[in-house]
């Protein structure tokens, strides 16, 4: 399969459905994917022009950083969805586990390790509880995986358990209680700037770009998209579908601990209630940024798009005072139509 | 580039990694001078020396609504507290009204305004399930920053309640009666984001009543 062939929605294709020609691309798009590869920026595009008219809030420089800040996490997370839907899968644990990295990292910062048998405090420093955050993320990610291929769990169930488990583990953690008072170098994470940018929009730029750099440039982006085209032809072509499928979850484990610092840290606070509805959110993202559900199709950018759509319509939303359960209605409307599409497109190739 | 090398740089990467990360100390030294925290003597100190002397600051909640309908971002700049940078934010306010319903959770209250007479919106005064930051976060008067933990911090909230429960609830309770004026003092919390004014929870700071 060839990851250069321009699909309708600017996404790389299955190669099982779309083989590509001499030059490289799928004569059965050619010459019909320039508006449509572009949909989910133009969306965009007449978003903020609608907003800007009907808010006078919306195109204010403080109002954007913020919707920047605010999109950076589910940059991460959707970063993370686009490479599990890429193969085929799902994880809904990404919001559960965001809230336990981000109460496991304010925990250690701020109480450490008691160990009264050893007469032993273990204290972690920011980087410690940040690693110690980060493995946390990554170790579930990679019990999801190891659930779905040694079991052949479905990706739904498997990450639903993680979703009741994280959760429980976070309340575990933190007694209920939010986890405040984290100091000011871990403040800086997710309040500080970098070169007048704010620093968790240089992080999202960071994991985009790590992530562009994995779909298009290596060989497990190949496989990612090969097994999510055709599980059962990628195996018998070698690849060792359960692997990847492993280490696919382990990025998207981290990520979403990537998300629960960045949560944190901003808020100077951990909440175990943090992250809740957080997988819908990365979800829509990805499927707007025009990631098939069924996998094999989709592109890291295009979920940047999708999770820029979904901000800026939550934001927008917000400032023009619409009741927060409008706001739901109307989001499962856009994540719908956003389906809607995705499945007019796929008929028409 | 050779295996044993390759392996020797990353058991090198992990031992910085891991060298940089975590420290040790005896637990005992940890403890030393620092003694247990009394959560139940702080929150008494804090009703009494803080909270108690600052109830006077407390923003009459008619005043209040007028004022968020009016500039929401200025009224709750120029009164809430709270910690973090949440939607959540947290009222000290004062009020009085007729009792208009009462049950064992709670004392629905209709605010009179004390100028004009007006009828203003209901409140529930809360009196059986007292729990949160609500107090502690209004006040603004505690400094997250001078607990050594989370958990000091919430014990402080948790005894704050209790103190509540315990003395400004009971003889409250089982003297209110529907049709009985009231006058109140407590937290509230309300949603910068989503701004409800009509269903307002009240946690007592201070309650009396005035037999008509």
């Amino acid at each position: 399969m060839s990851q250069n062939i321009p699909s309708i929605a600017g996404e790389k294709p299955a190669g099982d459905r779309l083989p590509p020609t001499a030059d490289g691309r799928s004569v059965a798009l050619q010459g019909r994917f320039s508006i449509a590869r572009f949909q989910s920026l133009i969306a965009l595009f007449l978003l903020c022009l609608a907003l800007s008219i009907l808010s006078d809030k919306f195109l204010t420089v403080s109002n954007l950083w913020n919707v920047m800040r605010q999109i950076s996490v589910n940059i991460c997370i959707s970063v993370g969805m686009t490479l599990i839907v890429l193969t085929a899968g799902i994880d809904l644990s990404v919001g559960s586990v965001l809230a336990l990295c981000g109460a496991i990292t304010a925990g250690l910062l701020k109480n450490g390790i008691e160990i009264p048998t050893q007469n032993l405090y273990i204290g972690f420093t920011v980087l410690g509880a940040i690693l110690a955050g980060g493995l946390t993320g990554s170790a579930l990610g990679a019990f999801n995986g190891w659930a779905i291929t040694r079991f052949s769990v479905p990706p739904f169930v498997a990450t639903l358990a993680m979703l009741t488990v994280a959760r429980g583990l976070t309340m575990l953690w933190t007694g209920g209680f939010p986890i405040s008072g984290l100091g000011e170098t871990f403040q800086f994470i997710g309040t500080g700037w970098f070169l007048a940018i704010p620093l968790p929009v240089w992080i999202s730029i960071v994991v985009v770009a790590l992530a562009v750099f994995l779909t298009d440039k290596t060989r497990i982006g190949r496989y990612i998209y090969a097994i999510g085209g055709n599980e059962n032809a990628s195996r018998l072509s070698g690849i060792n579908v359960n692997k990847v499928k492993i280490i696919v979850y382990t990025i998207a484990g981290a990520l979403a601990a990537v998300g629960g610092i960045m949560v944190t840290s901003r808020l100077d606070s951990a909440q175990p209630n943090a992250g809740i509805s957080y997988e819908l959110d990365s979800i829509a993202a990805v499927v707007i940024g025009g990631t098939s559900l069924s996998g094999g199709r989709g592109s890291i950018l295009g979920t940047v798009q999708g999770a820029m759509i979904i901000g800026v319509l939550n934001n927008g939303l917000v400032l023009l005072n619409v009741s927060p359960f409008w706001q739901q209605v109307v989001k499962g409307l856009v994540i719908l139509l956003a389906v809607i599409i995705d499945k007019a497109n796929s008929k028409n190739e | 580039m050779p295996k044993p090398i390759r392996y020797l740089i990353y058991a090198a990467a992990i031992a910085l990694l891991a060298y940089n990360s975590v420290y040790f100390k005896k637990l005992d030294e940890v403890k030393a001078g620092t003694t247990a925290f009394d959560a139940a003597g702080y929150a008494k100190d804090f009703w009494e020396k803080k909270l108690t002397p600052g109830l006077s600051k407390a923003v009459d909640l008619n005043v209040l609504t007028s004022l968020l309908e009016a500039d929401k971002e200025k009224a709750f700049n120029a009164h809430s507290h709270a910690l973090g940078i949440g939607n959540i934010r947290y009222f000290l306010v004062r009020g009085q009204g007729v009792v208009t319903h009462v049950d064992e959770n709670e004392v629905s209250v209709q605010l009179t305004d004390a100028g004009a007479k007006t009828a203003t919106p209901h409140v529930r005064i809360a009196t059986e399930y007292i729990f949160g930051n609500a107090v502690r976060d209004a006040s603004g008067a505690i400094d997250i920053n001078a607990f050594t933990n989370s958990m000091d911090f919430n014990n402080v909230s948790a005894e704050i309640n209790r103190i509540i429960r315990d003395t400004v609830v009971p003889p409250f309770k089982s003297k209110v009666r529907k049709g009985d004026r009231v006058v109140f003092t407590g937290a509230i919390e309300l949603n910068r984001g989503h701004l409800q004014t009509n269903d307002i929870e009240v946690i007592p700071v201070n309650l009396q009543i005035e037999k008509p």
